[in-house]
Order: C-alpha cells, then sequence, then structure tokens
C-alpha cells in the first residue's frame, strides 16, 4: 500500500477537523473542539480494480499556524493541500488565497484543493462573492460541507488521482 | 538479584511510567524492537510508517541521519487519531546510533494541556471568530451606506432632472389654455370654458406639485454653516411676510431667545406651518397662536390655530407627501407641506407631532422640538 501526505489548511473554525472526521470516520461532532498543533489522520481510499491500495495521511493543522505553517517540519514532502474556507464566513476565503500561493511557493507543482466549506449554512451558495484573487489561482473550487458530507470524498479522492498523475 | 547501573534503571523507570519510548529500525526502516510502554503501539516487524504515519514523507531524512554527522529529525507535538479517538500529544525525534548502528526513534510525551487551557483555547479562538465577523459585517454596511448614499444622490437627481422637465411641458399646457380662454369663440361657451379652465388649474397645481416634490428630495441635504439666530426677529419677520386675512389674528407666546442653529431650515419649517395655519383655517376670523419653550437641550415650538382641527384618525397620515385631509382639500397647496416640515425637522435631529381632538373640540396645534446643539 502507498501513502501520501496531504495537509489540510485554514483559518480557526472553517471545518477543517470536521471535514477530516467526516471523511475517515463518517461523522460529524457539533462540539467545536480547536485543534492544537497537529492531528495525523489516515485514510485508505476505496480499492480500485488493477491498481495498489493508496491511503492518505492528513495533517489536519492548527488554523493558528496562518502561513508559518509552510516554514515548519510538518510541511515536509506534502504531496497535496486541501485549503479549506468558511462560506459563511467571507474573511476566510481570502485567507485561502495566501494558504494556497504560500503551499505553491513552498512545494511547486504539488496538488491544490480549493474546499469552500459550510454550504449548509449559507442559503443562496451560489450568490456568495468570491475575492478576486481567487481567479489568478486557477483553480475551480468546490463546495462541501462536513456536517452533511457532500463533496468531501469526492474531494479527496480527486486529489488522490491528481497526486498519481503528477507522481508525487 | 542483579545490582543495576543506575542510568540504566533510571531509564527503565522513566520508559516503563510513559515518560519515554524507543524504537529500533534498520536500514529499511522496519521495526526491529521496541521499548517503553509509550512505544508499544508500534508492530515490530512493519515498515515504522505503518505505525507512526507522521514519518511517511520524510522516509529518506531519516535515512540520511546515518551520514549526517549525529543531527537529529524531530517532528513535534503530533497525535495520531483513530476510530478511538486521538492519542495524546507526542513528539518523535529520529537520530543515528553509532553504537548500535541503526536508526533509533524516541517517543516522548509533548506538552500537554489541562481542560482549563483547552477551554481557554476554545474561547480565545471563538472571540477571534466573532471580531472577525463584526470586521467583515463593518465592511459591508459601509458598503451599503456607500450605495444608500448614491441611490440618494441617483433619485434626487432624478427628481430634480423630472421636476425640471416636466415642468415646461406644464407651463406651455397652461398658456394654451390661457390663450384660448381668451378667444371669443371659446367665451361665447360656458361648458369650454369652464373645461379649459379645469386644465388650466390642473396644470397650474401639477407645476407646483413637481415644485415641492423638487424641494422636498433635497431637503435636509444642504450643507450649511449654523450661525447665531435670534428667534424673535426671525418670526417677526415671518409674520410679516405672509399675508393673512384681517380677521385672523396671530400672536406670539413664550420667550423666543437668540441661539446657534440652521437659519434657513427653521426658517422653511416655521413659514410653512405658519402658512399651513392660516391657508386650512375654515373661518374668516380666528387666531393663530406661535408659541416657544426653552426645553433645555431643545426648543418647543407650537403653531395652533382655532380652526376646525384635525381628527385623530388623520394624525399619522397628514405627514405623508400628496396626503391632504377632504376638507382642505379645496385649498391651495399640494400636501408636501408637513412631509417637507417633518423631513427639515428630523435632519435637524428634531421630532414633530400633532395635537387635536376634532371634532370633539376644534383648534390644532402642531408643535415640534428643535436641539440647540448640532446633530
Amino acid at each position: 500500500m502507498t501513502a501520501r501526505k496531504v495537509m489540510l489548511l485554514g483559518e480557526i473554525g472553517v471545518g477543517k477537523s470536521s471535514t477530516v472526521q467526516r471523511l475517515v470516520f463518517d461523522k460529524f461532532d457539533f462540539n467545536y473542539k480547536p485543534t492544537i498543533g497537529v492531528d495525523v489522520y489516515r485514510y485508505d481510499l476505496p480499492e480500485v480494480a488493477g491498481r495498489e491500495r493508496q491511503s492518505l495521511i492528513v495533517w489536519d493543522t492548527d488554523g493558528n499556524f496562518g502561513e508559518a505553517i509552510f516554514r515548519h517540519v510538518y510541511m515536509k514532502e506534502a504531496s497535496a493541500a486541501m485549503i479549506v474556507g468558511d462560506l459563511s464566513r467571507p474573511q476566510t476565503l481570502d485567507t485561502m488565497v495566501k494558504l494556497a500561493e504560500g503551499f505553491a511557493g513552498a512545494l511547486p507543482g504539488r496538488h491544490i484543493s480549493l474546499l469552500l466549506n459550510k454550504i449548509d449554512l449559507v442559503s443562496a451558495p451560489g450568490a456568495v462573492e468570491l475575492p478576486e484573487d481567487f481567479a489568478r489561482l486557477r483553480i475551480a473550487p468546490v463546495m462541501t460541507s462536513a456536517k452533511t458530507g457532500q463533496n468531501v470524498q469526492d474531494c479527496f479522492v480527486r486529489a488522490a488521482n491528481d497526486i498519481n498523475r503528477r507522481g508525487q | 538479584m542483579t545490582r543495576q547501573a543506575p542510568l540504566l534503571a533510571a531509564a527503565m523507570l522513566l520508559a516503563g511510567r510513559s515518560v519515554f519510548g524507543l524504537v529500533w529500525v534498520d536500514d529499511r526502516l522496519n521495526v526491529t524492537a521496541r521499548y517503553g510502554v509509550l512505544a508499544d503501539f508500534v508492530e515490530i516487524g512493519e515498515p515504522i510508517t505503518d505505525s507512526i504515519p507522521p514519518l511517511i514523507g520524510i522516509e529518506a531524512d531519516i535515512l540520511e541521519l546515518k551520514h549526517s554527522g549525529g543531527a537529529l529529525l524531530e517532528l513535534p507535538a503530533v497525535s495520531i487519531v483513530s476510530s478511538q479517538g486521538a492519542a495524546p500529544k507526542l513528539n518523535f525525534t529520529a537520530l543515528w546510533s553509532e553504537e548500535e548502528q541503526c536508526i533509533l526513534v524516541l517517543i516522548s510525551r509533548a506538552g500537554s494541556q489541562s481542560n482549563i487551557e483547552v477551554e481557554l483555547s476554545r474561547q480565545i479562538r471563538a472571540r477571534l471568530i466573532a471580531e472577525a465577523e463584526v470586521t467583515h459585517k463593518s465592511k459591508a454596511l459601509t458598503k451599503a451606506n456607500a450605495e444608500l448614499a448614491r441611490a440618494n444622490q441617483d433619485l434626487e437627481e432624478f427628481a430634480s432632472i423630472i421636476s425640471h422637465d416636466l415642468k415646461g411641458p406644464m407651463r406651455a399646457l397652461r398658456f394654451i389654455a390661457e390663450d384660448l380662454v381668451q378667444l371669443d369663440s371659446v367665451m361665447s361657451q360656458p361648458d369650454v370654458l369652464g373645461q379649459l379652465e379645469n386644465i388650466r388649474a390642473q396644470s397650474q397645481r401639477m407645476s407646483e406639485m413637481l415644485t415641492s416634490l423638487l424641494e422636498y428630495s433635497s431637503a435636509g441635504r444642504k450643507d450649511e454653516m449654523r450661525e447665531e439666530v435670534d428667534s424673535t426677529v426671525l418670526i417677526a419677520a415671518i409674520i410679516r411676510a405672509t399675508p393673512r386675512p384681517v380677521g385672523i389674528d396671530v400672536r406670539t407666546t413664550g420667550v423666543w431667545p437668540a441661539f446657534e442653529t440652521l437659519r434657513a431650515p427653521l426658517d422653511l419649517v416655521l413659514r410653512n406651518l405658519y402658512e399651513n395655519a392660516i391657508k386650512h383655517h375654515d373661518r374668516q376670523t380666528g387666531l393663530i397662536r406661535l408659541g416657544c419653550e426653552d426645553l433645555g437641550d431643545s426648543l418647543r415650538f407650537e403653531i395652533e390655530d382655532d380652526g376646525a382641527g384635525i381628527e385623530p384618525r388623520h394624525h399619522a397620515a397628514i405627514f405623508l407627501p400628496f396626503r391632504r385631509l377632504e376638507a382642505a382639500a379645496t385649498g391651495n397647496g399640494q400636501g408636501m407641506g408637513l412631509a417637507f416640515v417633518k423631513r427639515w425637522v428630523e435632519a435637524a435631529g428634531g421630532r414633530i407631532g400633532v395635537r387635536s381632538e376634532a371634532p370633539v373640540t376644534r383648534g390644532t396645534v402642531i408643535w415640534f422640538d428643535w436641539p440647540k446643539t448640532g446633530r
């Protein structure tokens, strides 16, 4: 089985931990528990015929790290970054841009996903104004809900496929 | 019993008390041995990355330690989460052992946090999130206010254009009607004469409505300087300049002081209310009282007449634009007066109201409070 390291980045309270817990354990905890430091999860990807079993080692990081995370040993040899923002708090979307650019600068050529989380809290998700800088990232963001599970697994599976394609 | 060396005894004690654990790893990063409670979860014979997933990605760096001259590779404060929950935060330190010619991974406890510290951290984060929300909403409010200001300006410009552009045709219509009235052929036909007079009157009325609309839309927006105003002199000038029937008396009561305020709006308000009182009086004789009382922070002005009065059910409506009560509908004025006055009073930071108990008793008092200090 091959395993690849994936970083979960984003501001405090955007739903990083909820996202990975939905992914790995298919559960959602309504009680907010801040992540201190880093929690590491193993996610075994669904089996694909003719392909070796793969797993993702997801590093759920403390939102307080901010851009300092890119200078930390935690970031070493990460194959991908899943950057999470809270659709109900538009200012967290601005931070997503900075984190995406920071990751691309620290580890060029690696996969980046943009997860617009908490779609369940927003009545008109399509009407949320994305920061103008999103366009220069050239990454199509995906709307997710850790609470309902919408698009969570799909995002990580797509990330894994892209990691394979890039040979990371 | 063999007496163990003190250092070894101490190490065994610490290993047994979960202070540290040790893992021996070969040059393919497979686990060959382990020691200490903290290393109990590590599987012997398996790759170390299977038991310690955080080491995935730095395998090459670990192997490179053999040639690193004693360097350490540290991964601090990591919690491995399983379906049983999160393990305590651990530090992982890899180093090359020259004596044993293998890689050692030291596992030790990271600084733990008490429940109070965790709760404090949670509350600090909640506050940070709330502060960010406030900042964002403030920006949204600022943006909304700017849009509102633009919309108001657009409306004012629209009103100005409409009133200006429509007044021309209205005036032309009135002149045509007036010219037609003068024709001999028309003067001999009373019904036609009546209709033309109607056209003239209505076009005159519409022209005046447009003027009032323009004044209303710009009310309260002018930049004006505050100045010392002697209200006694002001009201005397208003009374002098406003025609009234011979039988209508007017008197002032109270003390009308000199104070610093915006002259033009106060003048407009008093003039409009005084004119209204005269215009809507239902008799040829009567009394209009203009009063002023100092309330401390503001002056209470009252314009009282002994006319027919206004029924309480109409009190709110009289301040709305283009609302005129049936009894006064035959008089002059387009119904903008009190709406106009209300807007000016409120723009100055004051408030306005009416007292009247028609038809039980006659008379109406329109009062307004005008702040003595700036808004």
